[in-house]
């Protein structure tokens, strides 16, 4: 039977929605076990948490899991390729904060076990960022709405996908609060911005990066590598879309 | 200017009267309306040395009636010169477009499964449409 699921893990509920009919429960378990694993390896708020460690000194950048070292290389390439507005080492100087790849980069490997299962219609939907594979059968895609920025109740856009990821970022969630690292304060001129994608990870720190900008983000993401897409919603209401984006807006 | 620089002018220039004229003919009539996508491409054009460019756009036709208008609703550049250090960086200086409208809402979204938005936390959960999407299912 398909099935859907919500837990709540690394602080935020995740949702899971499962359409093949030969999903069940235990393919629904591994994925969240996996992100449970995540959550115990990277939170900041746990103190045992191998960042924890790092952070502290009582774990060497050299003994640190495979796993660990690739998410920080990754937090790495993803400064320079953003100029440093996507910079895991914002927060506080000497410590690392590598939380806004986590979510994206650990929503795409539990993907992958449930492609591991034989899954390929399914939705994982991490506190407003979200994978899509196949479509909502019986439908052939996902819809998926983008929350208007100032009315919690409506949507700007409904795009319809299949097989790529989608991540928002923006200043009307409390608890979300991204930092232009430059002038350490709230990026101005801009309400939100969404990135689709093929890789949650990417989609994710694109779009925090391009909202740290501020009014000049939606510019910078005009030249996003091949298959990546955004939206920006300024201040001013305008919306400034790149091509590709209208075009999957245009088929809902 | 180079080429490549002046098919963009051309594009902006063109964009604009285009979207002037379905504006006030939507708004004059109230007759029935048909509206078609098409997607239609440039030839590959040199532009001087640098290599050559492809621009791909959407339009959208609408019928009303007897009037017929056209709106780019898509810009795409299938091939654009990249192949050395000095023509990317005209590439990246030039070619960038994004689409501009205004911010639309839509209050009652009706068949979309999930909602992207910034980060939610476990407590603003409860509010969020999201929830409402879930709840829907179970009517």
């Amino acid at each position: 039977m398909s099935c859907t699921r919500v837990e709540h893990v690394m602080g935020m509920p995740i949702v899971v929605d499962v359409r093949d009919v030969q999903g069940h429960d235990g393919h629904v378990d591994a994925l969240f076990a996996w992100l449970r694993v995540v959550d115990a390896t990277f939170s900041t708020y746990r103190e045992d948490s191998d960042i924890s460690l790092l952070n502290r000194g009582e774990l060497a950048r050299d003994d640190l899991e495979p796993e660990v070292r690739v998410v920080l290389d990754r937090c790495e390439r993803l400064r320079l390729e953003t100029g440093g507005y996507f910079d895991a080492s914002a927060a506080e100087p000497g410590r690392v904060d590598p939380s806004g790849l986590v979510k994206g980069w650990s929503i795409e490997r539990g993907a992958r076990i449930l492609d591991g299962f034989g899954l390929s219609n399914y939705a994982i939907n991490a506190a407003g960022d979200i994978v899509v594979r196949g479509g909502a059968l019986p439908d052939r895609r996902w819809r998926v709405g983008i929350r208007h920025p100032l009315l919690p109740d409506a949507v700007s856009a409904v795009l319809e996908l299949t097989d790529l990821a989608v991540a928002t970022s923006g200043a009307y969630e409390r608890g979300d609060h991204v930092l232009d690292p430059f002038t350490r304060r709230p990026p101005s001129g801009v309400l939100s911005v969404t990135v689709v994608g093929p890789d949650l990870g990417q989609a994710d720190a694109y779009a925090t990066a391009a909202f740290a900008m501020g009014r000049k983000g939606a510019h910078w993401t005009a030249r996003l590598p091949s298959g990546y897409e955004a939206m920006t919603v300024l201040e001013d209401r305008t919306v400034l879309s790149t091509p590709g984006f209208e075009s999957l807006a245009d088929a809902a | 200017m180079h080429r490549l620089g002046k098919a963009v002018s051309i594009l902006a220039v063109l964009a604009l009267p285009l979207t002037n004229v379905a504006a006030r003919a939507a708004a004059a009539t109230s007759a029935v309306k048909k509206s078609v996508w098409k997607r239609v491409s440039g030839p590959q054009a040199q532009a001087d040395r640098w290599g050559f460019v492809q621009v791909s756009l959407v339009v959208k036709k609408t019928t009303v009636g007897s009037k017929v208008t056209r709106k780019i609703t898509g810009i795409t550049i299938p091939v654009y010169p990249d192949h050395t250090g000095r023509s990317l960086f005209i590439s990246e200086n030039a070619l960038p477009i994004l689409m501009n409208e205004a911010l639309k809402a839509q209050m009652h979204p009706q068949n979309v499964q999930l909602i992207s938005g910034a980060s939610f936390t476990s407590q603003a959960f409860e509010q969020s449409l999201q929830a409402a999407v879930l709840k829907a299912k179970k009517v």
